[in-house]
């Protein structure tokens, strides 16, 4: 890891780096498209897999291994198996279904064209060709020790409001 | 494993003000105290837990006052966490706001049978959130307590579980709430991604020299602000008010109209005046037509409302829409927009409290809160129209109550910038105030003047709480006008502690 974090040396190109990026975000790209065009949900939750998948190789290439460990084991071990059971506990269907993508899709494909450009345009004005200054990974030493002395307060706070999440969860859940 | 651990020895301990963090440490500590009663307890602690929370609040000014009596302002983290004149004022709101919620809930969650102990424990987490805001001055901080004032919020709009109405606001404030935590998350990590820190301090510095990397600050910047105008229900972000005010619990519904739009008013002037300050090109356009736009669309949708409930919400619309104004002027008038908006919130809680402490006592009797059930109301609740009249007019900016003075100011503030930007946005919150004062005056007229609706004049039996509620707000609304020195001296303190801008 830490090899391939020294990008911002200013004379060499990683090479091979450089084309497992791009053929990571290619199929990012691929499999994000799938996820909003399949007819079937439990479809685009795998497919959605692949996507989350793909952020996470991308951290680690980056050398930031806590947030790709973070990355799989929230978004694709928690969030996406939310999915799959909510999929499965309601009466959405298992199977092909046509009204899952409804006549709302033009208007979502606008918006979404045009949340791209803004960002596409922001990003390239911004930062252009310049190379970011990565002063070494963040790996998960320092962030556990950002969390327990400079981000201390706000972590105690996210342990306040795990349990009140926890509690008010059960009462609006609960049968009575 | 072991070499690694040892090799890691150098982490510093952060040093902490104990006294500083000890408001959030009580509400804290009462908080659990009021979840381990139920268990321990069950029946027998679930009567108390109304007086436990009561009692957590008042606890909780302990500290405040002993740090406003110390005088001294206090940084915490490299400046994460900031105790001064202006965080400690908006904690004392906070906590005030809170204990009259929990007087106006306690007859209401009981006689309802609403789950009282875990009610309590979440109303006090969603406080314990709004007082760690006053004091965030980063962005991780800004949201962690942002999200802890709101996800107890949520949960509590649907507390009467067995009505599809607060299913649906329950679910329509979630559902808006979470979308705009995103888009400004999304925008926060664009800020952090320009500045490279996530104290607002730094990001003000390098937002605000030149050839910084200017797109994503704009990006950020609007996104971040449009997520806030969601939480303090700005115009066109506002749609999820009326409904989840409607549906919400009563005492719910004035905690979100007041405390929770207070809170993300509070983190709007953190990020605006520590955060952004530099970049008032980006900022004050947007600020500028929001504020605009909410006066506009607030008073002219509240005009034709029938239901009280939905009347105050459109009103806080338009509220929103004249706390907003001074912070379009900010660059130009500096703190004097900071007092304005501060002592906008500080009078608006009171007032608007009231609002919905007469709602919720004229509903026990009547079941509603159709404005047309309020008519009559002189005839068998002298003290309450009077009261409500009170809350109305000052709502209306009438002198010589509250209202009147925190619209003073905004006006000051707006003139004070001496660009037509500001004068125009002036002549918008003059006409507003004379649209918002048809709909005000007619709900006062019906109670004065007209019959009640088949001829009802039972007298209404008020709890003691409520009874306290109302003083408490009525004293306070009247207080603000009558004596605006009270909240002038508010403005003192607050230029002297003065905010990173």
């Amino acid at each position: 890891m830490q090899l391939l974090a020294q990008v911002s040396s200013e004379t060499d190109l990683y090479v091979a780096q450089n084309i497992f990026f791009a053929v990571i975000a290619g199929t990012m790209i691929y499999a994000a498209f799938r996820v909003v065009t399949t007819a079937n949900v439990v479809h685009a939750a795998l497919w959605l897999v692949v996507v989350l998948a793909g952020v996470a190789v991308q951290f680690l290439f980056l050398g930031a291994e806590f947030v790709a460990v973070t990355q799989v084991l929230v978004y694709i071990g928690a969030v996406i198996v939310l999915f799959l059971f909510g999929v499965m506990l309601t009466r959405a269907s298992m199977g092909d279904d046509e009204t899952v993508a409804g006549e709302k899709r033009a208007m979502a494909a606008i918006v979404g064209v045009l949340l791209f450009a803004v960002m596409a345009v922001a990003l390239v004005d911004s930062f252009e060709d310049t190379r970011v200054d990565i002063d070494g990974p963040q790996g998960v030493v320092e962030v556990s020790d950002a969390i327990f002395s400079q981000y201390i307060v706000p972590f105690e706070a996210v342990s306040v409001l795990l349990l009140a999440a926890l509690i008010g969860a059960i009462v609006v859940a609960r049968k009575d | 494993m072991l070499a690694l651990l040892a090799q890691e020895v150098d982490f510093v301990r952060p040093a902490i003000d104990w006294h500083a963090v000890a408001p959030e440490l009580t509400l804290l500590a009462f908080g659990a105290l009021v979840t381990v009663m139920d268990i321990v307890w069950l029946e027998r602690g679930r009567r108390l837990t109304s007086s436990v929370a009561s009692i957590a609040l008042l606890v909780t000014m302990i500290p405040i006052v002993t740090l406003a009596l110390d005088g001294e302002d206090r940084v915490m983290f490299g400046g994460a966490f900031v105790v001064d004149n202006y965080a400690l004022v908006m904690k004392a709101m906070f906590l005030v706001a809170g204990y009259v919620v929990v007087l106006l809930s306690t007859n209401y969650v009981a006689e309802g049978d609403y789950w009282e102990s875990e009610y309590y424990g979440l109303l006090l987490s969603s406080i314990l959130g709004m007082v760690l805001m006053a004091s965030a001055r980063d962005l991780i901080t800004v949201f962690v307590a942002l999200e802890l004032l709101s996800i107890p919020a949520y949960m509590l709009a649907t507390w009467r579980k067995r009505d599809l109405k607060s299913n649906e606001a329950g679910l329509k404030y979630y559902l808006m709430g979470v979308f705009a935590s995103a888009i400004m998350l999304y925008g926060m990590s664009l800020l952090y991604g320009g500045a490279g820190s996530t104290l607002l301090a730094d990001i003000n510095e390098a937002v605000s020299v030149d050839g910084s990397p200017s797109a994503i600050v704009v990006v950020g910047v609007i996104f971040v602000i449009i997520g806030f105008a969601f939480k303090v229900s700005a115009f066109p972000f506002h749609t999820w008010a009326p409904d989840t005010y409607e549906g919400a619990p009563t005492p719910v519904t004035a905690f979100l109209s007041v405390a929770s739009k207070a809170a993300g008013f509070v983190a709007l002037l953190n990020l605006l005046f520590v955060g952004f300050f530099g970049r008032d090109d980006v900022y004050e356009p947007l600020i500028w037509i929001l504020a605009a736009a909410s006066m506009t669309v607030g008073n002219l949708v509240a005009l034709r409302q029938t239901n009280l409930v939905r009347m105050l919400a459109y009103s806080g619309v338009a509220q929103a829409g004249y706390m907003l104004a001074p912070l379009a002027v900010a660059s130009d008038v500096g703190d004097a927009a900071l007092t304005a908006t501060v002592t906008y919130l500080l009078v608006y809680a009171a007032m608007n409290l009231g609002a919905f402490a007469i709602v919720l006592a004229v509903a026990r009797k009547t079941r509603s809160a159709e404005i047309d059930s309020f008519k009559g109301l002189f005839g068998y609740a002298p003290g309450l129209t009077i009261a409500m009249s009170v809350f109305l007019f000052s709502l209306a900016g009438i002198p010589p109550l509250g209202g009147w003075w925190a619209k003073f100011r905004v006006m000051e503030a707006v003139i004070e910038a001496e660009s037509a930007s500001g004068v125009v946005l002036g002549v918008f919150v003059a006409v507003n105030s004379v649209i918002a004062l048809y709909y005000y005056a007619r709900i006062g007229l019906g109670m004065w003047a007209e019959d009640a609706p088949n001829g009802d004049t039972t007298p209404i039996r008020v709890p003691a709480s409520l009874v306290s509620a109302l003083a408490i707000t009525a004293a306070l609304t009247i207080a603000f006008g009558v004596y605006p020195p009270l909240v002038s001296e508010f403005d003192v303190t607050l230029l002297a502690g003065g905010l990173g801008g």
